[in-house]
């Protein structure tokens, strides 16, 4: 008889909804959430990346949070090292059981992270590393919330190609991966749409010199160049293309380049005029569309210095937020992965493109916009002398 | 004051009993803490091979951290590419470490001592480095290369707690072999070349030979322990063998004790847990962690290991030299 009413008990038990004290890191009043990021090392400007997430956190909270839950963050530095990242990942898993993970630069500690979170089976959205490994192959639990590698390798290959009678495309590159992995997308889309780099060089790191690259650019005589190199070499190879008479020759360049950090660089408007990035946001950062991110950003970090770090992770906060409210007020781990695989075409007002996550494809963000001068401005473009 | 004979046996003892009571650690600790206590039983040996160069050889050479990253890389391309399981790639590493320190030590062979032994053994660690980052097709580039899961005689190893034995053993296997080591005639000779290498060339030791043999020693405990690191993480970065890590790697010795060998358990466990408390300080970490090293080589110049000397003859080493 007793064993019977255990195991109606029991019955009864799985049948009931979960509450918030079954679900590791939620309370009837918080949801406890993770931020990993490099707070501390040589790549701490990226932390601003989540701090401005945070900032976004305590927005939410202030308007009352979600299903009455504040949004707790719990950040953990992980100083871009992979092994100090594994540690931080294992102590907000195992110690501080949070609910989720939000965040990440780096996606060299992302990579070594993966599997460690994969395996607890928790949340993960990534909102700044941008490695596609991190989230290919599909994990159910990993989600990517920016552009990723090859999303914005693509988008540089698509607005070389929108400006007319573009046939000849040059490549040059440093030799090191992160180069590649915005220049392999870009030649995968040129491949598919019949255009064969006509020539493709190397610039290699700290080389203060680029004429011996720019005088074989001259005999090949592109009509776009594809340039995936750090900011200091894209100065260098900008000023040199000028002194050699192809200033007119428009260049593309990635995110890792800020288009008015490179002309104070040069120095030289007429050096950068025909200068363009990958940007991942709908308007430029002191632009009328961003002001509301600018407010919450001086309401919530007053003492942050803005840069375009501070705005990348807070598309996907927003994201989150979404799908918080969607997965309901007896939140699990499964209702939120559902909730947020649920997530379509969704405007963030700060990335340029929308975010969908599917059952079948975690990467959210499949493009990116162009920043570029116009009339002397710089302006944030959606192809070839086509506004965003 | 030097230890009695029953001093002694205990010290054996101890040193027995100190890793059979570890064994109990993975029942209390959490993965998070046992994540720590791996780390340590890793950089110990990091920490203890370091040690051997700096602290009983005497030299001022650093390619420690490049000794390390051919350890972790071996033992990666070793289960990739050649199929070994991991178990296997640990001596083998321990090998690639040994083959790094003999070409780190050719530069004391020819004579080059201190500081310009300094920055031959620095430019020989970001060589490495860069080599790391550029030989892709072989290292992954700075992508890194991943290590598969592994499992021994059919347990998995892909739990810190399983990992955490392998590690134990190996690290008392490497430790009682640089004790024995130290104690034997060629220890001896490793540490009359810290003292005086004129005057032990003058009584036929072959110094330049030991010398060597100090390198390769201290080449193969660092590149074991690069192996260890790799099934540690499950994926090696060339960013784990920079420059930031030699200097923690260092003050691990320094912080336990220069030329002791339970400083080097000391300062590995010091420095590997007080980053972690300083979590708590996110953007002062640095701060904090510079100011504490500093606060403990001030009021212990010879290390953690000086403390216990104090409490206990047992704890003073036979050939260590304050």
């Amino acid at each position: 008889m007793k064993t019977s009413l255990k195991i109606l008990a029991a019955v009864l038990m799985t049948a009931l909804p979960a509450t918030a004290q079954d679900v590791p890191g939620v309370t009837e009043d918080s949801i406890k959430i993770g931020v990993m990021g490099p707070f501390s090392g040589n790549a701490s400007s990226y932390s601003k990346a989540l701090v401005g997430m945070m900032a976004y956190y305590d927005k939410v909270n202030a308007d009352g949070g979600v299903h009455g839950r504040k949004l707790v963050a719990i950040p953990e530095d992980t100083a871009c090292d992979p092994s100090k990242g594994l540690a931080a990942a294992k102590k907000l898993i195992h110690q501080d059981e949070v609910f989720m993970l939000h965040g990440n630069s780096c996606s060299g500690v992302a990579v070594a992270v993966r599997p460690v979170v994969e395996e607890a089976g928790l949340p993960w959205l990534v909102a700044h590393a941008v490695s596609d490994s991190i989230s290919v192959p599909l994990a159910r639990n990993i989600f990517h919330g920016v552009p990723t590698g090859s999303a914005n390798g693509r988008a540089m290959a698509q607005f070389v190609l929108s400006k007319p009678d573009t046939a000849r495309v040059a490549i040059i590159e440093h030799s090191n991966d992160w180069a590649h992995s915005y220049s392999n997308p870009a030649r995968d889309y040129l491949s598919e749409n019949g255009v064969t780099p006509v020539v493709e060089l190397t610039m290699e790191r700290g080389q203060t010199d680029a004429t011996a690259q720019v005088l074989k650019l001259r005999e090949q005589k592109p009509d776009f160049i594809i340039a995936a190199i750090y900011e200091a070499e894209t100065a260098i190879f900008l000023r040199d293309l000028k002194k050699y008479g192809m200033g007119d020759i428009p260049v593309m360049g990635t995110a890792g380049t800020d288009l008015e950090n490179t002309l104070k660089r040069v120095g030289d408007f007429d050096t950068v005029k025909n200068y363009y990035v990958i940007h991942s946001y709908v308007d430029n950062l002191d632009g009328p569309k961003l002001e509301p991110v600018r407010q919450i950003l001086a309401e919530y970090a007053p003492d942050e210095e803005l840069s375009t770090f501070s705005f990348v992770s807070i598309g996907s906060a927003k994201a989150l937020v979404a799908a918080l409210e969607a997965a309901g007020p007896d939140l699990t781990r499964d209702k939120l992965i559902a909730a947020m695989e649920g997530i379509e075409n969704f405007e963030t007002g700060v990335l340029s493109e929308p975010i969908t996550w599917s059952a079948t494809d975690h990467q959210g963000v499949k493009g990116s916009a162009v920043a570029g001068f116009v009339d002397g401005k710089p302006a944030v473009l959606r192809a070839w002398n086509t506004p965003y | 004051m030097m230890p009695t004979q029953t001093q002694l046996l205990l010290r054996t003892l101890l040193f027995w009993a100190v890793p059979l009571l570890l064994l109990a650690l993975p029942l209390v600790t959490n993965a998070y803490v046992q994540f720590i206590a791996n780390s340590i039983v890793i950089f110990a040996l990091v920490a203890l091979g370091f040690n051997f160069v700096i602290g009983n050889l005497g030299q001022l050479a650093f390619a420690n951290t490049a000794l390390f990253g051919l350890g972790a890389y071996g033992s990666a391309i070793l289960v990739n590419s050649f199929g070994l399981p991991w178990i296997v790639s640990i001596p083998l590493a321990g090998v690639a470490g040994a083959a790094g320190g003999f070409l780190a030590s050719a530069a004391a062979l020819r004579g080059i001592r201190l500081y310009y032994l300094a920055i031959i053994t620095l430019a020989f660690g970001e060589l490495m480095r860069w080599l790391y980052v550029h030989g892709k097709s072989v290292t992954g580039g700075t992508d890194g290369m991943g290590l598969p899961a592994q499992s021994l005689f059919g347990f998995s190893l892909t739990d810190d707690r399983a990992k955490f034995y392998i590690f134990l053993v190996v690290a008392v296997l490497l430790f009682k072999a640089t004790l024995n080591i130290l104690r034997s005639r060629v220890g001896r000779s490793v540490m009359a070349v810290r003292e005086n290498e004129v005057a032990t060339a003058s009584l036929g030791i072959p110094t330049a030979r030991i010398i060597v043999f100090a390198f390769m020693w201290s080449g193969f405990v660092v590149g074991c322990a690069g192996a260890l690191f790799a099934l540690h993480t499950s994926y090696v970065f060339p960013e784990s063998f920079g420059m930031l890590h030699l200097i923690v790697s260092f003050a691990m010795v320094l912080v336990g004790g220069l030329g002791s060998v339970i400083g080097a358990v000391l300062g590995a466990a010091a420095l590997t847990i007080l980053p972690e408390y300083l979590r708590s300080f996110p953007g002062m970490e640095e701060l904090f962690f510079g100011l504490i090293v500093i606060a403990v080589l001030l009021a212990l110049p010879d290390g953690l290991a000086s403390l216990l000397r104090k409490l206990s003859p047992i704890f003073v080493e036979r050939y260590y030299r304050e």
